[in-house]
């Protein structure tokens, strides 16, 4: 489904990647992990061609994405769910709307919005929390509706750059069994951190990109 | 199909509106400037139109009036004018019968003309020339030689003041386009300028936005439709208060007075204001499509 191959990233004389090579297969569960500016953030970030590799290829359902024209990008990005350390919600929209913007980007409206935001917002155990605003939720709440906008689309695959960095031993449990229980389903996820508790949590296929 | 682009539509709307209430300051402030502008536009096309208006209540005359001065001696220009060639007729005014002749002409002026002294009034002679002799060259070729004549003291023809109508009426559309571009161009920049404000306070959502697989259209016409608001309001409160101004101070201040210069005050018709209302459309959608063109 994913597919790095001779992947070279570097800024100048600066390597950031050197020769990455891995495969994800459908429904797998898989950790990119290694230490700070390793290259975990700019690997994930290729995925939805917000990065593309200096030299190498990147394919994700045998497309090549170096060869996406800029129009072809927002549908790349529909069908890949992603959930970034800092949250990036929308601070002046609900938790409702904030996840409905996954599915209104797509075109999706009404009665389709109400029925997917409802369950996925239950899935996360956030439903008796839909009106209120970001600001007003923890950290870790804040990281569940992340994830649910992420995922309210149905994406293919789930990227997730760090979803526990900021969070307690706790808390990272439990979004790692949100993220686990809809990688059960079926989502193909890739998640992107440097913590080893974390990785021993997640029992999962672990790639280092340290030694790339 | 249709009900989704009903329903995009909609959503456009719904954000367009998002974004005015989180940047009300800076659109009021756009708002301001633009109906303000639109405003100038609108009443520039007004004077001009009305200048045309009167200019073409003046007809083609044959007439030209001879004023002499006191004590002139009026057989001396009766002669000179005797031998021009293309006059039909000529009638000698005295300063009694001037002011017959004023009576007789301007009767809407009789309470002011009853206090009037007739020795006051210069004595003239009205000059009617042949039609196929009346040219602008040859009338005012007469006229400067009628102006240097001993005892003539003002020449006056309708042609003259046509053509300097025609002068002031150039000056005026010269000026008039000048202003209209600039206002025009203005009108642009208040759109791009407020566009351009929401564009940077909203940097991180468009960010969010395109991550989650937004395309450029879903961002972009949410801000044409804000453009658009704000240009179509500014648009009607600009004629709405040029129509209230036209009211009070034309019909209800001014309508005797300017009556009694033959001037007629008219507004703008539906298709002159329709002009410039698709000068300000394209004004908003240039000044929308400038400012998010840089962040796309």
């Amino acid at each position: 489904m994913i597919e790095f191959s001779h992947v070279y990233k570097n800024y100048d004389k600066n390597y950031i990647l050197r020769d990455l090579n891995f495969t994800v297969n459908k429904g797998e569960f898989i950790f990119i992990t290694g230490p700070s500016g390793a290259g975990k953030t700019t690997t994930l970030k290729m995925l939805i061609a917000l990065e593309s590799p200096s030299h190498g290829a990147v394919k994700f359902l045998g497309t090549e994405l170096q060869g996406l024209k800029p129009r072809d990008i927002p549908f790349l990005r529909r069908k890949i769910g992603f959930v970034f350390q800092d949250f990036k919600l929308l601070p002046n929209r609900t938790v409702f709307q904030n996840v409905a913007l996954g599915l209104e980007v797509s075109g999706i409206f009404g009665d389709v919005i109400i029925k997917n935001v409802s369950e996925i917002l239950k899935a996360v155990e956030l439903y008796t929390k839909k009106d209120e605003f970001p600001l007003s939720l923890s950290g870790g709440e804040q990281q569940r509706v992340a994830i649910a906008r992420a995922l309210v689309q149905n994406p293919q695959v789930l990227l997730a750059d760090e979803p526990t960095g900021n969070l307690d031993e706790e808390t990272s449990r439990i979004i790692i069994d949100i993220i686990k229980s809809f990688n059960n389903k079926g989502t193909t996820v890739m998640l992107a951190t440097h913590d080893k508790n974390l990785i021993k949590m997640g029992r999962a296929r672990v790639i280092d990109i340290t030694k790339s | 199909m249709i009900s989704q682009r009903v329903n995009y539509f909609a959503n456009y709307f719904k954000i367009a509106a998002l974004n005015i209430k989180s940047n009300i300051s800076g659109n009021a402030f756009a708002f301001l400037i633009m109906s303000f502008s639109f405003f100038i536009m609108l009443f520039l096309l007004l004077c001009y139109i009305n200048i045309y208006s009167y200019m073409s209540t003046f007809r083609k005359s044959n007439v030209m009036l001879v004023f002499l001065k006191n004590n002139a001696k009026k057989d001396n220009v009766l002669n000179f004018i005797g031998k021009l060639n293309g006059v039909k007729s000529t009638v000698y005014y005295s300063d009694k019968s001037s002011m017959k002749f004023l009576e007789k002409r301007v009767k809407h002026l009789k309470s002011i003309l009853k206090n009037m002294n007739p020795d006051n009034l210069p004595a003239f002679i009205k000059i009617n020339f042949k039609d196929n002799a009346v040219s602008g060259i040859f009338l005012s070729n007469i006229y400067l030689r009628l102006k240097s004549l001993k005892g003539v003291k003002l020449v006056y023809y309708n042609k003259m003041l046509q053509n300097r109508i025609v002068q002031f009426m150039f000056f005026t559309k010269v000026v008039g386009l000048i202003l209209f571009l600039f206002l025009f161009i203005l009108s642009i920049f208040i759109s791009y300028s407020a566009i351009k404000l929401v564009i940077l306070r909203k940097q991180g959502e468009i960010e969010i936005l395109r991550l989650i697989g937004a395309t450029n259209n879903y961002i972009r016409i949410p801000m044409f439709i804000e453009g658009e608001i704000g240009t179509v309001l500014s648009f009607l409160v600009s004629i709405l208060l040029l129509f209230a101004i036209y009211k009070i101070f034309i019909f209800y201040k001014f309508d005797s007075f300017l009556e009694f210069f033959r001037i007629k005050i008219i507004f703008l018709n539906p298709q002159q204001i329709a002009v410039v209302f698709l000068i300000a459309i394209i004004s908003g959608i240039a000044g929308t499509y400038l400012s998010s063109k840089k962040f796309f």
